[in-house]
């Protein structure tokens, strides 16, 4: 066999005090698809950002075709053939479809004269080629998501790619455009060029791959041909290791129907007919695969996107929230995912932070307490152990736990009724994750009502009374605690506990 | 280690190594090369030009206007946005004030409150268009800024002055009184309430996040229109109101009074450390910033060598517009330095 | 022609108001008087191409008025001290070059906000010329004014040169890559340095042009007159934004084109000559060209929400 496509050894990369990769081994022969699986966090974000050279590793060896490479950076891995479709492409949205597959495949001499009609036929063709119905000359921002990663598949495919990289690439398709899809990526490995297919879907996987590699923790567990490896048996590898990790046990003494969802839905942001109860004192944990609705969900329930099917009752009483204030003042609090950008404002102090859901509470008659806002932030400093220097250092000076715990306490003050946390120890060092988790727990003992929303799957079934599993924008299973974690894989997949009993 | 004693630091220690400190610094300095630069005695043994007690109420006069608009322009900018419009709304407001005294025979309290209600109307019609729309704030009030001073010159003709005021109330703008100049009693409680506002309130805290983050805001639940909104509707009202002192202090109305005030209030606010990002920013550094320039415009009519050249206005102007531009490059110099740095460094290690 | 649908409704509105004027007032359709018009507006059309350029950016440069000043009594002076206009000419342009050069600078080079740094060479450019020249005119040698042809020729050739430039720069932006990365800059930086293309070099060079289109225009308007006074540019930023926004360029990049600024540009200009045909008093002008901004604002704002027509 001839030197593969692209070739991976022990790759490892760390983040501040986080390993993302510990060591990796992966090859790609020409002409074969490649199916990376793992759960979120495994790592897979981090080693595509490698190969694509947005990121160094810290140590390991890449080579491509026999050639070992020393740096990789963007431009040299464009260079070499490599294009990764991204699940957010970075399209120009003002720009036609034809123009924007332009932009990356012409030299980028300024006085060079445009040649409109070859610029459409080529776009024209490159498209019809993945069976993709999109004229050249709509403008990207008119383009539905999936169409604009079918935009980025042309692109890929006319910069004459030899590694494509396709992250979830059908995560929003329908079952139409997947099919097309699926054409296109048979088309350009008969074509010679390696595919690296990145899917959570079992069943993709199987119908499309060549072969899988499961990644772990930031480790490769193992390569196999997929004809010889069962769904099962995947599941097992994605899963398959002790629990490293304590939970708290479950103190759980259940009260009375908290929230309770009919048949809630937001066209908006694709959330349909979902409909669960919490109680007060009850974990809900929310899993699924990125993309499933629950974010989504969260989204509705603090009034960040207009609720319009169903209804949501809080104690008994029917609400509809219209914005995060109007949540709040019903005593919803939402810890969001994205603690960066909404969370905390990174560049404010602790305090202002902890306090800034609660300033009608604190501050009567909108007059600033600054005695008050101390000793509030001192209490929630050392309640939930936040390691800063003080109640006025900017958040952005925290590590990432220790923010998530300013998050937390910003909500807590609210004395909320119901707590939603959105992946509340991603990117959270071990350490401060147990330590949230106590927090969680302590939470839910005092009568608070739960909502979890997790991607760690160790976590989601440690921690969680109920476990609801969301598929494709709403509630599909409602598991139990400590459940298998392979039922509940399988059911977030779709898999109806089929294929793991297979 | 260096964290905790940052953290450790008293506040004495904090307030001194700030910018505002600085500024104060620079305009004390500034101050001080006047008074010995800009002051001289005459033939009859009578101190004259800047070390004068009158030339100090002078400063203070001519600084009320433009100090009005950047006080009230300094929480639009630390939301992240900017008012254009202010300098054409103080216009507006002075030719309506003439109008309702002259033609509609109000008395001047009634055209007083009168004007005000405008001043929030207008700052209202910014406010609904850059909220409800969401339209971007320079574009909109670019928009506004035409239309206020339009509207002015379309009252007038282009060429009616509303003149003759009642000295009672041509008192607020040139008499002194309990030895201030009339208007710093109406200015100088509106500069205490707008930092009260933004330093004492809650309301200022939902500006800075909403400078720094408009997304974290609104996840944090803070009402992030309505914010958006009084500032605008503030910048209004203190526009109307600067129109009011700048009437009484030249005893006339014009459709071009305050005719490019907004650039100098912007100057004063971002030269007063204000980020023009949005987040950051003090309205007493604003007013420093204000005093700087006010200082910088009266005392170079005071030294002899511009004098001469009779051209203070412009050097005046010169001098703040590349003071600006300094302040500017001075803010975000320690980026670039450490940019290059690490450009170097990794030149230097590949 | 869904295509051009922002651009068309400006030009429709054109022709609503130029129908109006055959109809109420034919006298407005007179050749001298419009010829006149046309060559007063010939410099801002070349200075809205700019304008234009620069907001497709996703910047802006409220300082060009201050540039035009600057250009003018520069090169006034130089004609003045008898150079040949063929000489005072690209002297006039290298000026506004360099003047767009060092906001360039600022905003490409340290990452500043156009509007702030703009703000601030526009304040200082103003004050330093009135300072330097204390508001006084420079009388221009007879041979200058319309580069000593008869008025009639000169005007033609102005507005033939600013019609020329305008249709030369709309087909580069559409048919030169260059044009493209204009867009492609102002759609998304970002994306846009991943497509290879350098932003802030790009950046950087707009502002030069917009700073020599500047210091053309101004010479397209020292032969206009036998003599310059210092303020000829006191709020043409305004008026060429105000033309640029009116005619679709979205202030928030990446949209827009020459056409549509032209468009805008002469939707306004009439405003003032209109007024006077309809007998409306002509003061209503500025408050009129304000109404359109906000109205051309918000119907952009409307349309962006809906989700696009």
């Amino acid at each position: 066999m001839s030197a593969p496509l692209l070739e991976l050894r022990a790759l490892a990369k760390s983040f501040g005090g986080a390993r993302a990769l510990r060591g990796v081994d992966f090859d790609l022969q020409a002409g074969e698809v490649h199916a990376l699986l793992g759960e979120n966090g495994a790592g897979k974000s981090t080693l595509i950002k490698i190969v694509t050279g947005a990121h160094q590793p810290d140590s390991g060896t890449i080579a491509i075709a026999g050639q070992v490479v020393e740096q990789l950076s963007p431009a040299a891995s464009h260079e070499l053939g490599i294009a990764c479709i991204y699940q957010q492409p970075a399209l120009f949205p003002e720009l036609t479809v034809a123009e924007n597959i332009a932009l990356r495949l012409e030299p980028s001499a300024a006085l060079r004269r445009i040649d409109w009609r070859t610029r459409r036929n080529i776009a024209g063709r490159l498209l019809a080629q993945i069976g993709a119905e999109i004229s050249p000359e709509t403008a990207v921002r008119k383009l539905s998501m999936p169409e604009q990663q079918l935009v980025e598949i042309a692109c890929a495919l006319g910069a004459g790619a030899r590694i494509v990289i396709m992250d979830e690439p059908t995560a929003s398709l329908t079952q139409q455009e997947q099919h097309l899809l699926y054409d296109v990526v048979r088309d350009l490995r008969a074509s010679g060029v390696g595919v690296i297919y990145i899917s959570h879907r079992l069943e993709e996987i199987f119908s499309l791959a060549d072969r899988v590699t499961v990644l772990r923790d930031g480790e490769s567990v193992g390569t196999h041909r997929v004809s010889d490896i069962n769904e099962a048996q995947l599941i097992q590898m994605m899963v398959g290791r002790e629990m490293t990790h304590i939970y708290p046990p479950s103190e759980a003494a259940p009260g009375a129907v908290a929230l309770a969802l009919r048949g809630v839905g937001c066209a908006e942001s694709g959330v349909r007919d979902v409909s669960f109860e919490v109680r007060t004192g009850e974990i809900f944990g929310l899993a699924g695969l990125v993309g499933a609705g629950r974010t989504e969900l969260a989204r509705v329930l603090f009034g960040l996107t207009p609720l319009d099917a169903g209804e949501i009752q809080l104690d008994g009483k029917k609400i509809a929230p219209s914005s995060p204030a109007d949540a709040v003042a019903h005593g919803i609090a939402y810890v969001p995912e994205d603690r960066r950008h909404h969370g905390v404002v990174l560049e404010l102090p602790i305090a202002h932070n902890m306090t800034m859901a609660i300033h009608r509470r604190i501050f009567s008659g909108a007059w600033l307490r600054f005695g008050a806002e101390r000793a509030l932030a001192l209490d929630f400093i050392r309640a939930l152990a936040v390691k800063c220097r003080g109640p006025e250092a900017p958040a952005a000076s925290l590590s990432g736990g220790n923010q998530q715990k300013v998050s937390l306490a910003r909500w807590l003050a609210t004395k909320p009724r119901l707590l939603i946390l959105d992946e509340p120890t991603q990117g959270v060092d071990v350490g401060a994750k147990s330590e949230i988790h106590r927090i969680i727990r302590d939470l839910a003992k005092d009568g608070l009502a739960v909502i979890l929303i997790s991607s760690d799957l160790p976590e989601i079934i440690g921690m969680s009374d109920r476990i609801g599993v969301m598929r494709g924008g709403t509630l599909t299973a409602i598991l139990p605690g400590n459940s298998d974690p392979h039922a509940v894989i399988a059911a977030a997949l779709g898999q109806n506990g089929r294929g793991a009993a297979a | 280690m260096a964290a905790t004693e940052q953290a450790r630091r008293p506040a004495w220690k904090t307030l001194l190594f700030s910018y505002e400190a600085l500024l104060l610094l620079v305009l004390v300095a500034e101050w001080l090369f006047f008074y010995f630069a800009g002051t001289t005695m005459n033939r009859r043994g009578v101190v004259v030009g800047f070390g004068t007690l009158d030339r100090q109420f002078d400063i203070l006069r001519h600084s009320c206007e433009i100090g009005l608009l950047a006080v009230a322009l300094t929480p639009v900018i630390i939301t992240g946005g900017i008012d254009l419009s202010v300098g054409s709304l103080l216009g507006l407001c002075a030719i309506l004030f003439g109008k309702f005294w002259h033609d509609g025979g109000l008395t001047i309290p009634t055209a007083i409150a009168l004007t005000l209600v405008i001043g929030a109307a207008a700052g209202g019609l910014n406010a609904a268009l850059i909220t409800a729309l969401r339209l971007p704030p320079l574009i909109v009030t670019l928009g506004t800024y035409s239309l206020f001073r339009g509207l002015a010159e379309a009252i007038t003709h282009g060429a009616i002055t509303y003149t003759n005021f009642p000295s009672a109330f041509l008192f607020l703008g040139q008499e002194r009184w309990l030895g201030l100049p009339a208007q710093a009693w109406v200015s100088l409680p509106i500069g205490v309430a707008i930092w009260m506002l933004v330093h004492r309130m809650t309301f200022g805290r939902s500006f800075r996040a909403i400078g720094f983050s408009p997304d974290g805001a609104r996840y944090a639940g803070l009402p992030v229109n309505r914010r958006l909104a009084l500032v605008y509707v503030i910048a209004g009202v203190v526009s109307a109101v600067a129109a009011i002192i700048y009437t009484a202090r030249l005893g006339q109305a014009k459709a071009d009074a305050g005719t490019g005030y907004e650039l100098f209030a912007i100057t004063a606010v971002v030269l007063g450390g204000t980020s023009i990002f949005g987040g950051t920013g003090t309205v007493h550094g604003t007013m420093i910033g204000v005093a700087a320039i006010a200082v910088l415009k009266n005392g170079l009519a005071c030294l002899p060598v511009v004098m001469r050249m009779n051209a203070a206005e412009e050097m005046s102007g010169l001098l703040t517009g590349a003071l600006l531009l300094v302040a500017l490059t001075a803010g975000v110099l320690p980026k670039i330095i450490s940019e290059l740095r690490a450009r170097f460094h990794l030149g230097a290690k590949t | 022609m869904r295509h051009y649908f922002r651009e068309l409704s400006v030009a429709a509105v054109l022709l609503v108001l130029l129908a109006a004027l055959a109809i109420f007032a034919p006298a407005f359709y007179q050749p001298q008087p419009l010829l006149s018009l046309a060559t007063r507006e010939a410099p801002t059309l070349i200075v809205a191409c700019g304008m234009a350029l620069v907001i497709i950016a996703r910047q802006i440069d409220i300082s060009v008025g201050s540039q035009f000043s600057v250009c003018s009594v520069s090169a006034a002076l130089l004609a003045a001290m008898h150079w040949p206009l063929a000489l005072v000419l690209p002297a006039s342009v290298a000026i506004g070059a360099v003047l767009g050069a060092i906001n360039g600078a600022l905003i490409a080079g340290l990452g500043l906000p156009s509007i702030v740094v703009t703000l601030a060479t526009m304040v200082t450019l103003r004050q330093g010329l009135n300072m330097l020249r204390q508001g006084e005119w420079v009388s221009l040698p007879d041979n200058v004014q319309w580069f000593g042809l008869s008025q009639t020729v000169g005007q033609w050739l102005l507005v033939a040169a600013a019609l020329a430039l305008l249709v030369a720069l709309g087909l580069a932006m559409r048919h030169l890559a260059g044009g493209r990365f204009v867009y492609a800059v102002g759609s998304d930086a970002e994306a846009a340095r991943l497509a290879g293309i350098r932003p802030r070099l790009g950046t950087f060079f707009i502002f030069v042009f917009m700073g020599a289109l500047t210091g053309l225009a101004a010479m397209m308007n020292i032969i206009q007159s036998p003599q310059v006074q210092p303020l000829s540019g006191v709020g043409l930023e305004l008026k060429v934004i105000a033309a640029v926004v009116v005619g679709g360029v979205a202030i928030s990049g990446g949209r827009g084109n020459l056409w549509g600024a032209f468009a805008g540009l002469l939707l306004l200009a009439c405003i003032a000559p209109a007024l006077t045909h309809l007998r409306i008093e002509a003061y209503w002008e500025k408050a009129i060209q304000g109404a359109i901004i906000l109205l051309a604002v918000v119907a952009d704002g409307l349309r962006s929400r809906k989700g696009d027509a």
